[in-house]
């Protein structure tokens, strides 16, 4: 059974989860040190999706993105 | 006047029609034989509507002709229609007859269909056949497939349905600005009115899902009469929607109007800004704070956690040093207690001793002062340097030690030192413990 796949929403809630476990103050060291890893990995993906939609907003038409998947799927090899 | 009016002029020659007579008197005649004429109800669109002070006026059109309406106003207040309700394109029911206003010298003459009552025609019609549509999906469960959508709160791709040129796409663009949100969008433009719409519309729709690149689709139309919005209510569509992969967010019409995509779509809102709010749930720039200042607190937490525990485990580290050093002091205390009070107790001892001496030679002195007191004295005075001479301080001052058992009781041979074996000597300057070694 494969893990479910990261959200944003998910990685928040489980973000707020951890902070909320580290404020206890019942953590002890090596869980501590663990939680604050894994928050850091959750933060990093925060910040990621939130930079995907903040770089400027990009407005195409339907047969574009239509022509450009097309040319994409033409052209798998092409990085761009 | 009166005598020109009497001068009336030849006719056309040669034309065997009667006349001439008048014009108002003809125009008058022929109000008279229009309102003779049966008043019965009519059925049309309404446009060009336009209300005076007095009247409204519009005129009642279909595809084989047209005739322009007059109705006044607490007629029309009568009538009950909401004002939005009775706009260009609307389809009416009209009761009256038609009727001729002959002008005069001054104002033109015009003729107009009377309307005496009017009522939104088709409007029931199409509500009962929306709500029989309504239950049918309700009936199939196609009510809620959508709103179990799970909808992302940070989508990164939206599709936009909506007229290319209506105000419903700078709305949407609002709404999204609103929530700080810059991520891709695609517009799927599409008739939002004509009877083509619907069908336009669901392509649209499918075309998007089919990409596989959206996240939630929003689709948008300005406000409008049922009749305008009924492409909404399209059961092809509808059913379409209902199905659909991707939520579908509908801002169809003013808060007030209801179709039938409202009801099949996972959102329905009230206007385009506030569908496109509702794809983006996230303030993205309240979410950037809220996930900096998480990152805060996590670093926070780490920080503390090794710190706090590296001052905690100096503070064990030296904890023995600090109890040996603790009780090191404590001991030497002791020891100076110990001496002070071995060192009061012989001296009161001895003083006693020596009190208790001086007042019994007092005691003798006074009985042998009587005869040869003289000799007495000096006896008396030589048995006092002797006396002093046993000082046990002066003793001790000229290099004799006291030995005690360290408890306080003195040792005064050397079989009860074998005994005690551990013995405490006196000196003048301070006291040392010793052990006594067997020979």
């Amino acid at each position: 059974m494969s893990a479910p796949e990261q959200t944003y929403e998910t990685a928040t809630s489980r973000l707020e989860e951890i902070i909320r476990r580290l404020d206890s103050g019942e953590a002890e060291l090596r869980e501590t040190l663990a939680l604050c890893k894994e928050g850091r990995g959750l933060v990093e993906f925060c910040a990621a999706e939130l930079d995907a939609v903040g770089q400027g907003l990009e407005e195409l038409r339907l047969d574009e993105l239509v022509a450009r998947l097309e040319a994409g799927a033409a052209r798998p090899q092409d990085p761009s | 006047m009166a005598e020109a009016a009497t001068q009336r002029p030849d006719g056309i020659a040669g034309s065997s029609l009667p006349g001439p007579f008048p014009v108002g008197a003809y125009a008058k005649k022929l109000q008279e034989e229009l309102r003779k004429r049966a008043r019965l109800q009519l059925v049309g669109e309404a446009w060009n509507v336009k209300r005076s002070k007095a009247r409204v006026y519009f005129e009642l059109r279909d595809g084989d002709g047209a005739l322009p309406c007059a109705m006044w106003n607490d007629a029309w207040e009568k009538c009950g229609v909401p004002a939005t309700a009775f706009a260009d394109g609307a389809q009416v029911v009209v009761a009256g007859g038609p009727d001729y206003y002959p002008g005069s010298r001054t104002s033109s003459p015009g003729f107009s269909f009377d309307v005496s009552a009017l009522r939104i025609a088709g409007e029931g019609d199409l509500l009962a056949q929306v709500d029989r549509l309504r239950r049918k999906l309700d009936a199939e469960g196609l009510l809620e497939p959508q709103r179990r959508l799970p909808r992302p709160v940070l989508p990164r791709t939206i599709g936009v349905v909506t007229g290319e040129s209506g105000k419903a796409r700078d709305d949407v663009l609002a709404g999204l600005a609103r929530r700080g949100w810059q991520g891709r969008l695609v517009w799927a433009f599409a008739p939002v009115q004509d009877r083509h719409a619907a069908a336009a519309i669901t392509s649209a729709l499918q075309d998007l899902a089919a990409t596989d690149q959206v996240d939630v689709v929003v689709v948008a139309r300005g406000g409008g009469s049922l009749a305008d919005l009924f492409a909404f209510c399209d059961e092809t569509l509808c059913r379409t929607v209902a199905l659909l992969s991707v939520p579908v967010i509908a801002s169809v019409g003013h808060h007030t109007d209801r179709t039938l995509i409202d009801d099949v779509a996972a959102i329905a809102c009230s206007t385009p800004t506030h569908a496109a709010e509702a794809a983006v749930p996230l303030h993205c720039s309240e979410a950037r704070l809220a996930i900096g200042a998480g990152a805060g607190r996590l670093a926070d937490h780490a920080r503390r956690a090794v710190l706090g525990r590296a001052r905690h485990l100096a503070q064990l580290s030296r904890a023995p040093a600090q109890v040996v050093t603790r009780q090191r002091a404590r001991l030497h205390q002791l020891l100076r207690e110990m001496r002070a009070s071995a060192r009061r107790r012989g001296l009161a001892e001895s003083g006693r001793q020596l009190r208790g001496n001086a007042a019994a030679l007092e005691r003798r002195a006074g009985v042998a002062r009587g005869a040869g007191a003289a000799s007495r004295q000096a006896k008396l005075d030589a048995l006092g340097s002797a006396l002093g001479a046993h000082d046990p301080e002066r003793i001790v001052a000229r290099g004799y030690a006291v030995v005690d058992d360290g408890e306080g009781a003195v040792i005064t041979s050397a079989a009860a030192a074998r005994a005690a074996r551990r013995v405490r000597l006196f000196f003048s300057d301070a006291d040392v413990r010793a052990n006594i070694e067997d020979p």
